[in-house]
């Protein structure tokens, strides 16, 4: 073929010119794209920055995840004083730290997954509990301004998530292919059947005072008079059957250790096993603040704190009767728990749910200080 | 109609269980009820016997005390008794005092230990640690006789080794009323306890004529309201329990005589302590002066006459006993025998568990204070 | 009435419980204080080779085979040296009992850790004397 050389050459700046425009467009078009998902990030922080920073920070994930470490360290330090012990004194001060140093030591360790486990869901599941447990957070009215999210079926909502946490156990007791985990799992959902039907009749009382099924309008219905007043049998039995369901001492046979070594979590190893014993610790706190909320006044208080820190003052108090409760009785057996819960806690929970709309029938000066209605 | 055993599941409780400290039991689930339990012992074998034949007469009492650490004055005594029969060696009074008071001592110590461990079984850990405190002072008393906590190496044949002191006896004194002042604390806490109720009461029962022919000895059978007390039926002519006034401890419940179950056994542990205290208080000012180690069993021991001999004495967890043959003028033993006193104890789990639910298995276990050292030798 | 006298025992054990929340913890911090030792206390060995006959009364009383002689090693007029395997010895106390010119000792030291087996073996330079004193420890002194 003929080629015209000085016809070719004449065409070299336009090439160019071409080429540049051609890099130009992608570098105009990346910019705008970049920009486009700024101003989109830029909008959606700056226009929800309040609900991001309650979700992040505040009563969100990084408050409730100190709250944890905290709590740890907590019940170890008081389990050490109620034994005569101190506790973890080494790593900062009183032992503060230990809790970081307990978790950078399981999490660099190996994760041992057994040969008869199934693999993939034996390092999904802790994953999806801890998930699970920290979800129900969103619905705790911290305060009347700090609080994540505030549905009008909010209560319901914990107990539906908190009702998969015993059937995480039970899989997670399959697939860990170990008898002694599958005994555990187990016994985990039969702590669930013995102690679910009470703790939600308990959470009756409250919800039919308030007239409202969303833990903040509940904790708000609480300005006069609170639910406790009206509700202590509700209270205790509150408290033991969410002892119950998340399984702690006198309630541990899901985990009984000198019987079924450490039930479900047997095999867990390493992060997993770090996953596991936050989750536990964060349903007791979730439990605790449920209970502030619920039958304590929430945020009621002493008027010239802020509301949040009424709240997180009762809640400290009743975690520390928690402690208190879960170190001294003896483990009682799997079909022991769900006679008690059944025969004892049931009853009296329904009792005090009568006994309370007897008092607003007959004595009319309460029905006028409670918020009845809705 | 279709075998049960078909769906059943064997499980192997220990050798690596966390509750299973030396021992390893195959059990036969269906559904959550155990239907056969298969003791093993041999985990925890160290040959002592063995041992015993390559040991001259000063040393083998150490090997003895290793047995059970939780009672060492107990358990180095039926060596030490055997070798004073065969070689004849008269102990001075001072010393078989001496040796009473520390034995009672060690009894209440490796009782408190039981407690613990008991609730520790059962859940509670907070009882766990609770007995443990009060058993530091009588820790701490053994320290100041013998210069060792567990391994005391105090008895030897002829003698005692250690003298008390003024700042020993007030050791134990002080022990003792430690004791005595937290004794109502630790009924509340395990006797009048609704959860300890619930879960011991009626499990693991056996009557009298089952346990002796099981061959079950100690606090286990005389929770069944049989009287039999090696302390009391055959009176060792070295230790002095004749001169303290005491009544063997039985416990009798009201609603099933003859029998007892983990409850009835907790309660006669709590009888054994009181007994053990009463008979340290008594015997304590009847201490006399005088030398605490025969002279001239220093050089009977090093050359035993032939002979046999069979030491005995009534351990915590029953009676302990060992069979000694020397040949003539014998450096170290020809043959040991040692019986320990919870080898019964331990297989007659093969007959309490079946029937009972798996949760119950450690609790059975528990309650009959088995220690592996004295089944594995 | 059974079930009221239940809860009556129920919140005696709360009660006792909350109680020991209160008290002070009975455990000491133990590598910062430790208790007192007694004089009886069987810990390390010391030997005064000045009194030592090379008697070889230790070597052949002690049950683990733990000692071992150099009567070669002499210093003074007839002693002998010693070296105590501390990965064997069992703290019996035969050894000082069978010495019957005080030139063996327990001493108060009971924490003999090492990060190796041989450093263990307690040589004639190290058994013959207290490398620390007993109540002090990683530059800190007991109470």
């Amino acid at each position: 073929m003929q080629i015209d050389f000085f016809q070719w050459l004449a065409g070299i700046p336009t090439w160019l010119y071409d080429i540049i425009m051609w890099l130009h467009g992608i570098i105009v078009w990346i910019f705008n794209g970049v920009w486009g998902i700024f101003v989109f990030v830029w909008a959606a922080v700056v226009g929800n920055f309040w609900f991001l920073f309650r979700a992040i920070i505040f009563p969100g994930l990084v408050f409730i995840v100190l709250g944890i470490i905290f709590a740890v360290w907590f019940t170890r330090k008081m389990w050490g004083r109620i034994q005569d012990r101190r506790g973890p004194t080494h790593i900062g001060k009183y032992g503060g730290f230990q809790l970081f140093a307990d978790a950078i030591k399981l999490v660099s360790k190996e994760t041992i997954i057994p040969d008869k486990a199934k693999r993939w869901m034996f390092r999904f599941l802790p994953c999806l509990l801890l998930v699970i447990v920290l979800l129900p957070f969103a619905f705790i009215p911290w305060s009347p301004s700090w609080f994540i999210a505030d549905l009008s079926v909010s209560l319901v909502l914990i107990f539906a998530f908190l009702t998969a946490v015993p059937v995480i156990a039970l899989l997670a007791g399959w697939v860990s292919g170990s008898k002694y985990s599958l005994i555990g799992g187990f016994r985990a959902a039969n702590n669930q059947f013995a102690a679910e039907i009470p703790m939600i009749i308990s959470s009756v009382g409250p919800t039919l005072l308030a007239g409202s099924l969303s833990l903040m309008g509940i904790a708000q219905a609480q300005s006069n008079v609170w639910f406790v007043v009206l509700l202590p049998i509700n209270l205790a039995t509150f408290m033991v059957s969410s002892i119950a369901s998340v399984g702690t001492f006198p309630f541990d046979s899901p985990v009984a250790d000198s019987e079924i070594i450490f039930g479900w979590r047997t095999e867990f190893s390493g992060i997993y096993f770090t996953m596991t014993y936050f989750a536990e610790f964060a349903e007791q706190m979730l439990y605790s603040a449920m209970m502030v909320a619920l039958f304590l006044g929430g945020f009621h208080g002493l008027p010239f704190l802020p509301p949040a820190m009424n709240f997180i003052i009762k809640f400290l108090i009743v975690f520390f009767l928690y402690i208190v409760v879960t170190s001294s009785f003896y483990r009682l057996r799997p079909d022991q728990i769900v006679e008690y819960c059944w025969k004892y806690l049931l009853p009296l929970s329904i009792l005090n749910v009568v006994l309370a709309m007897l008092a607003i029938v007959y004595l009319p000066g309460l029905a006028g200080l409670l918020m009845i209605g809705g | 109609m279709k075998d049960v055993l078909e769906e059943a599941t064997e499980i192997w409780f220990g050798p690596q269980h966390v509750s299973a400290h030396g021992w390893a039991a195959k059990l036969t689930l269906v559904g959550d009820y155990i239907v056969e339990c298969d003791p093993n012992a041999g985990y925890f074998h160290r040959s002592a016997e063995k041992c015993l034949e390559f040991r001259d007469f000063r040393q083998g009492a150490l090997i003895m005390e290793r047995l059970c650490m939780l009672e060492a004055f107990l358990a180095e005594y039926p060596y030490v008794s055997a070798v004073e029969k065969i070689a004849g060696i008269d102990v001075p009074d001072r010393a078989k005092i001496m040796r009473t008071i520390m034995m009672e001592a060690s009894r209440i110590h490796s009782l408190q230990f039981w407690w613990g461990q008991f609730a520790a079984e059962l859940g509670l850990f907070t009882m766990l640690l609770w007995p443990w405190v009060d058993r530091e002072f009588f820790l701490d008393a053994f320290e100041e006789l013998t210069g060792s906590r567990h391994a005391v190496s105090y008895n030897t044949p002829g003698g005692v080794k250690y003298d008390f002191t003024d700042k020993f006896l007030s050791k134990l004194d002080r022990a003792i009323q430690r004791l005595e002042e937290r004794m109502p604390k630790f009924r509340d806490m395990l006797l009048r306890s609704p959860t300890f109720k619930v879960r011991t009461k009626g499990i693991g029962r056996f009557d009298a004529n089952q346990g002796l022919r099981w061959g079950i000895s100690g606090p286990n059978i005389r929770a069944c309201g049989v009287p039999m007390d090696l302390r009391k039926d055959s009176p060792d002519e070295n230790l002095t329990y004749d001169m303290a006034d005491w009544e063997v401890p039985t416990y009798t419940n009201e609603d099933h005589p003859g029998e007892s179950d983990a409850y009835d056994r907790m309660v006669q542990r709590f009888l054994e302590i009181e007994t053990s205290v009463d008979i340290i208080r008594q015997l304590l000012p009847q201490v006399p002066e005088g030398e605490i180690y025969e002279r001239k069993a220093r050089g009977k021991v090093n050359r035993l006459p032939e002979g046999e001999a069979y030491g005995r004495v009534e351990g915590t967890r029953g009676v302990t006993s060992l069979y000694l043959r020397t040949m003539d003028k014998a450096q170290t033993p020809y043959r040991a025998k040692i019986r320990g006193p919870c080898f019964n104890s331990y297989y007659s789990l093969k007959h309490l568990v079946p029937g009972n639910k798996f949760a119950d298995f450690i609790v059975i276990f528990g309650s009959l204070d088995p220690y592996p050292g004295w089944w594995d030798r | 009435m059974g079930f009221f006298s239940t809860l009556g025992d129920i919140f005696r054990i709360l009660r006792h419980v909350f109680r020991q929340i209160f008290k002070r913890p009975f455990t000491y911090f133990y590598p910062f204080e430790d208790r007192e030792y007694p004089e009886r206390t069987r810990g390390r060995h010391i030997h005064v080779r000045e009194n030592c006959t090379a008697c070889k009364q230790c070597v052949r009383v002690c049950p683990v085979v733990a000692i071992r002689i150099d009567v070669m090693d002499q210093k003074y007029n007839k002693d002998a040296a010693l070296y105590f395997d501390y990965t064997r010895c069992i703290f019996c106390g035969l050894c000082v009992q069978a010495c019957r010119f005080n030139a063996l000792y327990h001493t108060k030291v009971v924490d003999i850790s090492a990060e190796n087996r041989e450093d263990l073996i307690y040589g004639p330079d190290e058994i013959t004397t207290l490398d620390r004193e007993p109540l002090e420890w990683r530059g800190r002194r007991f109470r």
